[in-house]
């Protein structure tokens, strides 16, 4: 496995691409090129890890589009030659399953097309490791393959999400933990995403903010890319119409000195040129929303006897 | 009072349970269902027997009126012929069996059994459905020409809401009999059958697997009656991101005259309704009234509504508006869809 140079500064690069991914191995090129990311020693294993969260294909903003990574692939095969073996890896979630995500959102036929593997980290050889944040000691499956890969590269989607206001990097290496049920770090989701990146660090993250997902999705035709996940977080808040400095994992990452804002330089395009695009949501609002839904539902069910409807059982 | 048993307490079984207990007719005495979970998280409702076969709860049926089946399609057939042959009314979910053979059998059983089947046709008993097909039968749109009925939900995949992985057997056709199409499309079909009154034949079908699963995600199938030629469009797909309580379903009824739509049928605002509707029935709690269960959600308590009618039949022996004649109908209509299709499977 490489070893991660320490850099005195966090490039992030900005680059303006087709949303709908034409010609995006010149954009992936692009915005590698403008970081300069030039891995020390040799690549034999790269793993490639989208975000596959659910079935709802790139277009809806959910998931990373399969375009970006054969961008990432061809990077791959260019610089480090054609038999470097790439696994595309994902790790079964509370409501997905990798087996029936690959096929749907277009993995299995890119796996097939570009002569790569695809890895369900649910069932790959696991370490299990204990991290401490904020005082709190967290365990966690991690999946081997991650560990031991010469390259982990990160291709997270720029989104919302109302438990932590943005998901991208960060969130994206959580998404690898190998147990399916990671709704149980959920009451302490922000020590939990700190937590996993003190263990899991990608050598490069490419971020797919084609169609990013704000209040509804939109075409932003973003590709950002940048070596550290925290410095990539921070931007990518930003162009959500987010302070950064107020999303609670970003300060515990802060805190944990998992990352340092002030060494973040953005080179490329202008965070402005996508931030101004960006359908940012009123977190706040939303979240009370819902809860108040949700508070609304339960207390009528409880003063007045009246059936839930099965999909919200357990909600 | 009608005593009931319960085979099947995944999320349908539970909420006709959670229904049973607001009828004052009907006594919920056995349940069965093969998860441990599932018969725990049952007993917050009340006492009955539980079982985790449901051929124990048949064996000891001696004291049952009839048996709700809730259970996955390729089970149906089975559950349903054991219960009939147990001298058991039944009230099945839909479909009613996976293919025409099985549906044939069933209709068979039916018969020499004597005993009453009714399948969970739910959106039949959605207010706005009975308003649609109410005015229709006054000649408000004269005749009938077009339907077009579309639902586009998440499908089996589940709601993040409420996260839990897709259930194996609903993408194995060997054990859902399809997708997309045999799940809500034959509610679809079953609709348009219901607005026309008419048989009806298959005159295109096109499948989508886009999602490159053993089962279509998508499904668009033209219908035509066999005696009017009314022509229905059929549009079905498990791709979009649902959100409750929102529900991407409509039907549209084209006359000579005019027009009907869901639409115009559905509440305007949701929210409003839903303050509305909780209210009226906190008046109802508090006055002693029976409640209108789920009248909030403004289509969930169309299920309320369909067990209800099951259980006035059996009441006042009255033959159930949705017979398994229904039910194979709706089957045939699906299978003579997959024959037609022209769709490739992509790679």
């Amino acid at each position: 496995m490489l070893k991660k140079v320490i850099k005195m500064r966090n490039e992030v690069s900005l680059v303006k691409a087709d949303w709908d991914g034409k010609n995006i191995k010149e954009y992936v090129f692009s915005a590698l090129n403008l970081i300069g990311f030039k891995p020390q020693g040799s690549v034999n294993s790269v793993a490639i890890k989208p975000n596959l969260c659910y079935y709802w294909n790139a277009a809806t903003g959910y998931t990373t589009d399969p375009i970006v990574v054969s961008g990432i692939i061809d990077y791959l095969r260019e610089n480090f030659g054609s038999d470097v073996n790439i696994k595309i890896v994902e790790a079964d979630a509370s409501a997905m399953q990798t087996k029936y995500a690959f096929p749907i959102l277009g993995y299995t036929k890119l796996a097939k097309e570009k002569k790569v593997e695809l890895l369900d980290l649910s069932e790959d050889a696991i370490e299990e490791r204990e991290v401490e944040v904020n005082g709190r000691k967290i365990p966690f499956r991690v999946p081997g393959t991650l560990l031991k890969s010469d390259l982990f590269i990160n291709v997270p989607k720029m989104k919302i999400m109302r438990a932590t206001h943005i998901t991208c990097a960060l969130k994206n290496v959580f998404g690898c933990i190998a147990l399916p049920r990671k709704v149980i770090y959920h009451p302490f989701l922000e020590e939990a995403i700190v937590g996993i990146n003190k263990i899991l660090k990608p050598h490069l993250n490419l971020v797919d903010g084609l169609v990013a997902l704000g209040r509804f999705p939109i075409r932003l035709g973003l590709i950002m890319a940048g070596e550290d996940p925290f410095s990539i977080d921070w931007v990518a808040a930003q162009i959500m119409g987010y302070n950064p400095s107020k999303i609670k994992f970003l300060k515990l990452a802060v805190k944990e000195r998992l990352g340092n804002p002030e060494d973040i330089v953005i080179l490329g395009e202008e965070l402005e040129t996508f931030r101004k695009d960006f359908p940012k949501e009123n977190i706040i609002v939303s979240k009370v929303k819902m809860s108040l839904q949700f508070s609304l539902l339960k207390a009528y069910k409880t003063i007045v006897g009246d059936v839930i409807p099965p999909t919200l059982e357990n909600a | 009072m009608l005593k009931v048993g319960i085979i099947g307490l995944g999320q349908m079984g539970s909420m006709h349970l959670a229904n049973c207990l607001h009828m004052n007719n009907v006594k919920v005495v056995a349940v069965a269902d093969p998860s441990e979970r599932a018969l725990k998280r049952s007993t917050v409702f009340g006492r009955y027997k539980i079982y985790a076969d449901y051929k124990q709860l048949l064996d000891n049926s001696h004291d049952l009126d009839a048996v709700i089946i809730s259970v996955p399609n390729h089970l149906h057939f089975e559950v349903v012929k054991l219960s009939l042959e147990s001298g058991l009314n039944v009230f099945t979910e839909k479909p009613l069996a996976i293919n025409t053979q099985q549906c044939e059998n069933i209709v068979k059983s039916v018969r020499d059994s004597g005993r009453k089947l009714m399948i969970g046709h739910n959106l039949r008993f959605v207010d706005a459905i009975e308003k649609m097909k109410a005015s229709l039968d006054r000649g408000h749109i004269g005749s009938l020409e077009t339907a077009t009925i579309e639902e586009i939900v998440n499908g089996p995949f589940s709601h993040p809401v409420n996260p839990v992985p897709v259930a194996e057997w609903w993408l194995d056709p060997q054990k859902s009999g399809g997708g997309a199409l045999m799940d809500i499309g034959y509610h679809m079909i079953d609709l348009f059958r219901f607005f026309t009154g008419e048989d009806a034949k298959v005159v295109f079908s096109n499948l989508s697997y886009k999602y490159n699963l053993p089962v279509e995600e998508g499904a668009i199938v033209v219908l035509s009656t066999s005696k009017s030629s009314i022509k229905g469009i059929i549009n079905v797909g498990w791709y979009q991101r649902s959100v409750f309580p929102r529900y991407n379903f409509r039907v549209i009824l084209h006359g000579n005259y005019g027009y009907l739509s869901t639409e115009k049928f559905f509440p305007r605002n949701i929210y409003l309704h839903a303050v509305k509707e909780g209210l009226k029935n906190f008046l109802r709690r508090i006055s002693g009234k029976k409640l209108r269960p789920l009248s909030y959600t403004y289509y969930y308590e169309a299920y309320y509504k369909e067990l209800k009618t099951f259980f006035n039949c059996l009441e006042n022996d009255l033959e159930p508006p949705v017979s398994a004649v229904d039910g194979l109908k709706a089957i045939q209509i699906i299978e003579e869809s997959y024959k037609l299709s022209n769709a490739k499977k992509s790679d």
